[in-house]
């Protein structure tokens, strides 16, 4: 029952969104957060177990197999762009940019709030860093979308916006980094156990990857193809929720296996899964939306603060990050109000963090980051009216396309 | 083949390395994605392979179920493939809806009678050599030992009833599989899903006997009224569901297969929900649209078929997974018993009733209903609930002779076709 109310709702707001109802012009705000998916999470917060009570804590239990194949989904189309020709060839410059940019929120967002964690948690001190390190990796996460969408509507200067969109890709090594740490950390009960688990996720993700790509290699039917890749991100997926071990990572190491051994395999198989991409994202912001406690007053408390200071760290980080990418890469002068918005892995992170490690801690730092996702993604849209029109005194010379990185 | 036999035997190996790796974790997480992923990938190899070796895909479907499901090698929990109920409402709602395309107004008329006549004759001797076998093994089938005969009779009889039932999903299945067209597949069609129709009336009149016959009173207005509204309602809800298929068609033009996946699942947990036949709901909206827009049918038939693949391969490998293989050792003789007498009684009346213009059907026709699976299942399932005293018995002998006839009949069904000269192609793309 719960899976068909799931599907209604989920039915329900698409054609909301997609109607005339959610015109930019007159709902912006609205019609924002339903483009990004995020109208999705708002809708899952209202019907879950803390709201309206829709959807009980048992039904949210009983859709974790959908979530675990969101994670998994999400996880294999993560490694599939880790395409190795492209990594090999960023200049390091780049690479340190995008560090810079994401690291600095790390820290700006990581250590000002261990302080009240350590204060509320009751795993003690290893419990309360796991947890700042993930809201930091949360809020070091930023999403490419506004500026590859204000670049093709011809707002924004092509190298520009493909360089925005670059280093948005890059910190998502450091939120799957800090993921993997705080798994350590967090998902067992010594740091050896959890080691090994992680290690279990990615040796699974590899084994499955490899399969993915020998099973995919000689199929020409475009419903076989389909259907197999389908199969097998369910199959990593769902035996790493099996497992208890994170399906993201293992999802993320089958499809980088597959970039790397399954060569025009892989194309084939992002473009199968790109069909599905949207639906199973929606689906699974709603499901995390659905596992928000709204009535958590620790989490309101931590939300703002989370906000402001990612904010700051943003800023600053963009800054640092403009200079570190001088003669590298083309960059809007105002780079840190192009990264405000927050985008979907930051959620795949915490539900992540939330279904493995145990304790009021993981569901508070979900509370915090999902709330904080959406007052964010509002907040992007005035933030890069900075970037696409900003003061005349910190506008700079355009760059010609052929210089675009990459 | 030897392609597709060496990756079988890798997902295998992969699952045997799963299976092996959860019993050094304490605890285990869910393993329903684990078995729909597992099923997809294993089911789909396995399809290839039984196609190589000359049996229909869905055979290899249902064999690999078997082997990597938890009555066999157990690679797949029984929590896992419990968990894929919503998949086969899916895929019977789906399988409904293309099988209602094929019920035109013409074929109707033109076959309708006959195919109601024999239906009648088959169902009613398969009946009543069941009933009468049942009823002599009282001595020798625990849950009838204790019986008075007046409660052995009613039960001989509610049991029978369900043992008539046909199966539509496997014969709409292959038949899309093989891309088969004529006289002798739309004869089989309509006799299957009419059969359905017939069981369904006769069973929920068993069950009201039997309840009478255990000291309850017989609710004839309550009885009548259930059937109706399982009957009549789902054809209603099913021409709405047509109404709602049109208007999205005519207007929106995208996404159809998608759109379809959701309304059929829509279709199966609500109609479950309302106490309504899903199928019966489904394949009211199939008939409606191919009645009404013949281009929208075969819009509908293309559809399915993009998106009938993974659906049809998990369900049908899932149905694998889920038979027990226990309960076939236990009741093995009786229900092997009751499988022959029923394979006679059909085999029997085809030859005896059925329409002398048409050799094909005196000869073939049985092989194509032999095959039993979900309706039997739900009709096991109800009464199981419905009886708790001897209910569990009486469905795992139903259980084990589904187990027997779900591996022979969808062989038995494509030699019929086969031997029908029907088969158009034995490849057709995304099909089952």
């Amino acid at each position: 029952m719960q899976a068909l109310l799931v599907f209604l709702s989920i039915a329900a707001l698409s054609l909301l969104a997609s109607s005339r109802a959610l015109d930019p012009g007159r709902f912006p705000a609205l019609a924002r957060l339903a483009a990004s998916g995020f109208l999705f999470v708002l809708l899952g917060i209202l019907l879950g177990p803390s709201v309206s009570g829709l959807l009980t804590d048992r039904n949210v239990e009983a859709l974790r197999p959908v979530t675990a194949l969101g994670l998994g989904t999400a996880g294999v189309l993560l490694g599939l762009n880790l395409e190795p020709r492209l990594v090999r060839l960023l200049p390091r410059p780049v690479y340190l940019s995008g560090m810079a940019h994401s690291g600095t929120a790390f820290f700006f967002v990581a250590l000002p709030l261990l302080v009240p964690l350590i204060f509320t948690s009751a795993r003690g001190l290893i419990g309360a860093v796991g947890a700042a390190a993930m809201l930091g990796a949360a809020a070091s996460l930023s999403s490419g979308h506004s500026a590859v969408l204000a670049y093709r509507a011809g707002r924004l200067d092509r190298a520009r916006g493909l360089g925005v969109a670059l280093l948005t890709m890059l910190d998502d090594a450091l939120g799957l980094g800090v993921l993997t740490l705080a798994l350590i950390l967090g998902a067992a009960s010594n740091v050896g156990e959890g080691l090994g688990l992680v290690c279990l996720a990615l040796l699974l993700g590899v084994m499955c990857g490899a399969l993915l790509a020998f099973l995919t290699h000689s199929l020409k039917d475009l419903a076989e193809l389909t259907t197999v890749t389908l199969g097998g991100v369910a199959l990593v997926g769902g035996a790493a929720a099996y497992l208890r071990v994170s399906p993201l990572l293992a999802g993320v190491a089958c499809g980088a296996t597959l970039a790397v051994v399954g060569g025009r395999v892989a194309e084939r198989v992002a473009r199968a899964l790109g069909r599905v991409e949207r639906p199973v994202f929606l689906v699974l912001v709603f499901l995390v939306g659905c596992a928000v406690h709204a009535r958590d007053y620790w989490a309101w408390v931590l939300m703002p603060a989370f906000v402001g200071l990612r904010f700051l760290g943003k800023m600053v980080g963009g800054r640092l990050a403009g200079r570190l990418a001088q003669g590298s890469l083309v960059l809007p002068p105002r780079l840190g109000y192009a990264l405000i918005a927050q985008g979907g892995l930051a959620l795949c992170l915490v539900a992540e963090y939330s279904m493995l490690v145990p304790g009021v801690l993981a569901r508070r730092v979900l509370d915090v980051v999902v709330m904080g996702a959406v007052v964010n993604e509002l907040l992007a849209g005035q933030a890069f009216r900075y970037v696409v029109d900003p003061p005349r005194s910190a506008m700079a010379p355009a760059a010609p396309d052929a210089k675009v990185a990459a | 083949m030897k392609g597709a036999v060496i990756r079988l035997l890798l997902l295998m190996v992969l699952l045997a390395i799963i299976s092996r790796a959860q019993v050094l974790r304490a605890d285990s997480g869910t393993p329903v994605t684990l078995a729909a992923g597992a099923l997809l990938l294993c089911g789909l190899f396995a399809g290839k392979v039984a196609k190589g070796l000359g049996l229909p895909r869905l055979t290899g479907y249902l064999l690999v179920g078997v082997a990597v499901g938890p009555y066999a090698l157990g690679f797949i929990p029984n929590a896992g493939v419990k968990g894929l109920e919503l998949v086969k409402g899916l895929a019977v709602s789906l399988i409904a809806l293309v099988a209602g395309t094929e019920l035109r107004l013409g074929l109707i008329r033109r076959v309708g009678a006959r195919v109601a006549l024999l239906c009648a004759a088959v169902c009613g001797v398969t009946f009543l050599v069941c009933f009468g076998a049942t009823f002599a093994l009282k001595p020798v089938l625990p849950f009838l030992t204790d019986m008075t005969v007046p409660q052995a009779l009613a039960v001989s009889a509610l049991l029978s009833t369900v043992v008539v039932s046909f199966s539509p999903t496997v014969t709409i299945a292959i038949v899309q599989e093989t891309s088969a067209r004529g006289a002798f597949t739309e004869f089989l069609m309509a006799l299957v899903i009419i059969g359905d129709l017939l069981v369904m009336v006769a069973f929920a009149l068993a069950a009201g006997v039997t309840k009478a016959s255990f000291g309850g009173a017989l609710d004839v207005p309550g009885l009548l009224g259930g059937v109706g509204w399982e009957l009549f309602g789902s054809v209603v809800v099913g021409l709405v569901l047509a109404m709602g298929m049109l208007v999205y068609m005519r207007g929106v033009k995208q996404e159809l297969p998608l759109f379809l996946v959701g309304l059929c699942f829509a279709a199966a947990e609500g109609g479950t929900r309302l106490h309504l036949s899903p199928l019966l709901v489904s394949l009211a909206a199939g008939a409606l649209i191919a009645n009404l827009d013949e281009r929208a049918g075969e819009r509908i038939h293309h559809a399915i078929q993009q998106a009938g693949l993974p659906v049809f391969a998990l369900f049908f490998a899932a149905a694998g997974a889920g038979l027990k293989l226990d309960s076939l050792m236990t009741v093995g003789p009786a229900a092997l018993l009751l499988v022959s007498l029923r394979g006679v009684a059909i085999w029997f009346s085809c030859r005896r009733f059925a329409p002398a213009d048409d050799p094909r059907l005196k000869r073939y026709l049985w092989m194509g209903l032999i095959s039993q699976a979900g309706v039997t299942f739900g009709l096991a399932a109800l009464v199981s609930k419905t009886f708790p005293s001897f209910g569990p018995q009486v469905e795992v002998l139903i259980v084990a002779m589904i187990t027997a006839h779900e591996l022979v009949g969808p062989v038995l069904t494509r030699r019929a076709l086969a031997a029908s000269g029907e088969i158009r192609t034995d490849d057709a793309p995304g099909t089952a």
